[in-house]
């Protein structure tokens, strides 16, 4: 019985100090490898909408303006073989859609 | 002296203009004022190649507008609007970027590969590959001509090609989706066609959101070239768009010619 007990101890231990920290530190691996992965699905969000960005809400436009302003900080910590040319091109691309969901909600608050 | 300085020059257009006016043919007066249709939207790149040791690339707009719109290259590849803004460099294209993104040795278009652009090492023998950009049309090292690329499609006054129609007629279909480089977008809304009322004796402008939209999307012109949100607030000269700005940003190099006045102003003439 206390063997059993002695065996809960050590394998509550392991789990507290290794294993938990094992998971821990995989999932902030996961969350690592999808931030360098997903602000192009956020990129492709945020601009998916330039084609009718007049007909979008002054909340929505406010909303894709700062989502883009937060990925463009994103876009300025790049690291890695690609790192110059993806600034270059992402950056301008997102300026582009920035500035037109900009220029709508401009347009839209003169217009109120 | 000032006087008769004035009253030559007037002596000098009131001469010519009836010349060019009359001229039988249009076309032939536009020679003087165009550059030969084969140049017409012609863009020297030249960022990093003198220093590389190899030629400047010759961008011939007329090749590539024939398959894609405007909006994919000047928005989704990310090509600037103004020549040499964009800075691309040979690792540019070798990561898959701007020239790049479709000249990769790999893509398949109208059932052809496209030849590939840079390269990190290149022998003797790829070096042709290289001078079909890094090279002028004089050089022979170009596969397109611009005679014999054109001679089907239907022309406007100084031999430009008359895009509009040639799209209109089937004869081309352009691409608006790179896989691979393209987001997928909402479908287009097209704003209202609108008048841009003149102060001179001209007719008044037609505008059409639509045909403009259609090939460029909305951040191509909004706010870059027309950054005004307040409708009939913006005013512009023809003199400001010779040098460029609104209008002239496209039909100063690469859209038809400013210099075709009826394909703009379009409503009856004052009187």
């Amino acid at each position: 019985m206390k063997n059993i007990a002695r065996l809960f101890f050590i394998g509550f231990l392991l789990f507290n100090f290794w294993g938990r920290g094992f998971i821990v530190g995989g999932s902030l691996n996961t969350v690592y490898a999808q931030e360098q992965g997903d602000w192009k699905q956020e990129y492709a969000e945020i601009c998916a909408k330039t084609q009718n960005a007049m007909e979008l809400s002054v909340a929505e436009l406010k909303d894709r303006i700062e989502r883009a302003d937060k990925l463009q900080e994103r876009i300025n910590k790049l690291e890695g073989p690609l790192a110059e040319t993806e600034k270059k091109v992402f950056t301008k691309r997102l300026k582009m859609c920035r500035e037109l969901y900009s220029f709508a909600l401009e347009y839209k608050e003169h217009k109120e | 002296m000032v006087h008769i300085k004035k009253i030559l020059s007037v002596f000098i257009i009131a001469l010519t203009v009836p010349v060019l006016a009359s001229a039988a043919d249009y076309s032939e007066s536009l020679q003087y004022l165009l550059p030969p249709a084969e140049y017409f939207g012609q863009v020297v790149l030249d960022n990093y190649s003198h220093k590389a040791g190899v030629s400047p690339v010759t961008f011939d707009h007329w090749l590539h507008r024939a398959k894609f719109t405007c909006r994919l290259c000047h928005i989704d590849i990310g090509f600037a609007m103004k020549e040499e803004m964009t800075e691309i460099s040979a690792a540019d294209n070798v990561n898959g970027y701007y020239c790049g993104s479709c000249h990769d040795g790999k893509r398949v278009f109208d059932g052809r590969e496209i030849f590939d652009s840079c390269a990190e090492d290149y022998t003797e023998n790829e070096g042709k590959r290289c001078a079909r950009c890094h090279s002028d049309a004089e050089s022979g090292a170009r596969k397109y001509k611009y005679k014999t690329f054109s001679e089907k499609l239907t022309k406007l006054p100084g031999n430009l090609i008359d895009w509009e129609k040639a799209e209109s007629e089937g004869k081309i279909k352009v691409t608006d989706f790179l896989e691979g480089v393209s987001y997928k977008r909402e479908p287009l809304k097209a704003q209202d066609d609108f008048s841009i009322k003149t102060k001179t004796w001209t007719a008044d402008v037609i505008f059409s959101h639509r045909k403009h939209t259609v090939w460029n999307g909305c951040e191509l012109c909004h706010p870059l070239i027309f950054p005004s949100t307040k409708k009939g607030t913006t005013q512009y000269s023809m003199k400001q768009i010779m040098k460029g700005e609104y209008c002239g940003a496209c039909h100063m190099s690469v859209a038809f010619s400013v210099w075709l006045c009826d394909k703009c102003h379009i409503t009856p003439v004052k009187q």
